[in-house]
């Protein structure tokens, strides 16, 4: 068994570097918000804004504007950065499309996401959908607990939770529809 | 013997075990059993199913080991799924009999000879691709390809072509000495391919520079970079060569290409994060991961007429032939497969 332990060196040094592995995971979350989709979308929607809304999130830098390629380097408040690209944002249907590739564990333990997020009208308030997909933190065949699928899967959800929850809260409390 | 060999007889011998166990038939309807009429078949990674699809809806699903990821289909109809997690392919016969073959790495992309005498796997964290006999698994032969391989697909004259994803390249490979002849330099990300008999091209969908390279098989250059849409991660042929369909992974649809023009003709609306798609006629079916089905896009009309629900997350989509007519069909199964 020797042999497996430069094995596994190489495999966590190669999932730290490279952006993908072959199991992708989902993440999906929802929220309702009593608000018109304009009224959430105006604090949403700026693809840089994000530190206005996320309780998470300490600070975050924002260069290209809302368009493909537009970049927001987020800084969390527990430390590590998320450096977030733009794919798509299209503002008359309410939804941007992004994707991290280079992975910092210490923010997010998995090594690449792609996420959309989209406003849609529900009754007379909103509806957001924050989902998307990841990779774990380490993509070789035995992937250490802190870096599996699991703690992939509940390291996104909780942030996509609490970004959401913090959203809710942020337009709920000053409504101006 | 050595320790390394006895590990690896461990291992085999606990795979060997674990097949038996963990594969069941969860439904089959119609006469056929498992197979069917020229049909197809999805693999859904969370969902651990393959399922396989006729005339627009769901005839059977098969229960197989945790995390299948890539189905390819031989000319009989015979299955093959890769297991990157689980150190294994999986081997399902048109009667819906399968079994395991043990795979000493993180499989990923799959290829197989038309009759089924060899079965080529994509190594992801080994850097290279291995060909295994169909009968129990053991290694015939491997090479050393480019960083983090993905798709793979067979072209003529014994060559196999390699997504190698993290070397932006296009590994080639000369199966019948397991040499990798040439690497051509392609877009950023390049995860699937599809190879046009006709025309003699290679199409390569570039993940992350959201196009798709064409090369040229015959002359092995570089024929052009065509604009896709955002994050290309499947791409399959018609018949006839004349249009490909690439599956825009963040954006919720496939672009159509004119294979003359070499540009989009349409975009299509699918479901969300759609992967791995087919060609069958004038439909495309396309594997939707994240919406749990597949869409058929009518490629006449340009619309989805239709959604078919299937297990949870599917990635790999595989058109195959009906083991009656395996004969007829080996020589011309390639086109509209995306392997």
């Amino acid at each position: 068994m020797r042999r497996t332990v430069p094995a596994l060196l190489f495999v966590l040094a190669a999932g730290a570097a490279l952006a993908h592995g072959p199991t992708p995971q989902k993440v999906d979350q929802t929220v309702t918000i009593h608000a018109s989709p304009d009224a959430v979308w105006k604090v949403v929607g700026p693809f840089g804004g994000i530190g206005a809304w996320h309780p998470d999130v300490a600070k975050v830098e924002a260069t290209g504007g809302d368009a493909e390629g537009g970049v927001r380097k987020v800084t969390l408040k527990k430390g590590g950065t998320l450096v977030e690209g733009l794919d798509e944002w299209k503002g008359p249907e309410h939804t941007y499309s992004y994707r991290m590739s280079d992975p910092d564990l210490k923010a997010l333990p998995v090594s690449s996401y792609s996420a959309t997020l989209t406003v849609t009208p529900d009754g007379d308030g909103s509806k957001v959908e924050w989902m998307g997909r990841f990779y774990r933190g380490d993509t070789g065949n035995e992937p250490p607990e802190e870096l599996s699928d699991a703690a992939g899967r509940e390291a996104m959800n909780r942030y996509f939770a609490d970004g959401l929850k913090g959203l809710k809260a942020k337009v709920e409390g000053g409504a101006t529809q | 013997m050595n320790a390394a060999g006895t590990i690896r007889r461990g291992f085999v011998q606990r795979m060997r075990r674990c097949a038996m166990l963990a594969i069941g038939l969860i439904a089959v309807s119609g006469p056929l059993g498992f197979a069917g009429a020229q049909d197809l078949a999805v693999v859904s990674q969370q969902g651990a199913r393959v399922s396989r699809i006729a005339a627009g809806a769901v005839t059977a699903a098969l229960a197989v080991t945790a995390s299948p990821a890539v189905v390819a289909a031989d000319a009989s109809g015979r299955l093959y799924i890769s297991h990157p997690d689980g150190h294994a392919i999986t081997v399902v016969a048109p009667d819906g009999s399968a079994r395991h073959l043990p795979f000493a790495g993180q499989a990923f992309g799959l290829a197989v000879e038309p009759d089924g005498r060899a079965i080529y796997v994509g190594d992801w964290s080994g850097n290279r691709v291995v060909r295994i006999a169909p009968s129990d698994g053991a290694v015939e032969g491997e090479v050393a390809v480019g960083r983090d391989p993905a798709h793979l697909t067979l072209g003529e004259d014994g060559r196999l072509y390699v997504a190698e994803r993290e070397s932006r390249s296009v590994g080639v490979i000369d199966t019948r000495r397991m040499v990798r002849v040439a690497a051509l330099s392609v877009g950023d990300g390049p995860f699937a391919l599809a190879y046009d008999p006709i025309r003699r091209r290679l199409y390569v969908a570039n993940v992350r520079s959201n196009d798709m390279t064409v090369i040229d098989t015959a002359g092995g250059r570089i024929l052009a970079t065509v604009p896709a849409g955002p994050s290309p991660y499947g791409v399959a042929i018609s018949a006839d060569g004349a249009r490909i369909v690439v599956t825009d992974q963040h954006a919720a649809s496939v672009s159509v290409i004119d294979a003359d023009a070499l540009s989009i003709t349409a975009t299509v609306p699918v479901g969300k994060y759609p992967e791995g798609v087919v060609i069958r006629g004038d439909r495309a079916y396309v594997a939707n991961w994240f919406s749990d089905d597949i869409a058929i896009v009518d490629l006449t009309s340009l619309t989805t007429v239709g959604r078919i629900p299937v297990a949870e997350g599917p990635r790999s989509i595989v058109a195959v032939p009906p083991a009656a007519a395996a004969s007829t069909l080996a020589g011309r199964a390639t086109p509209g497969i995306a392997r």
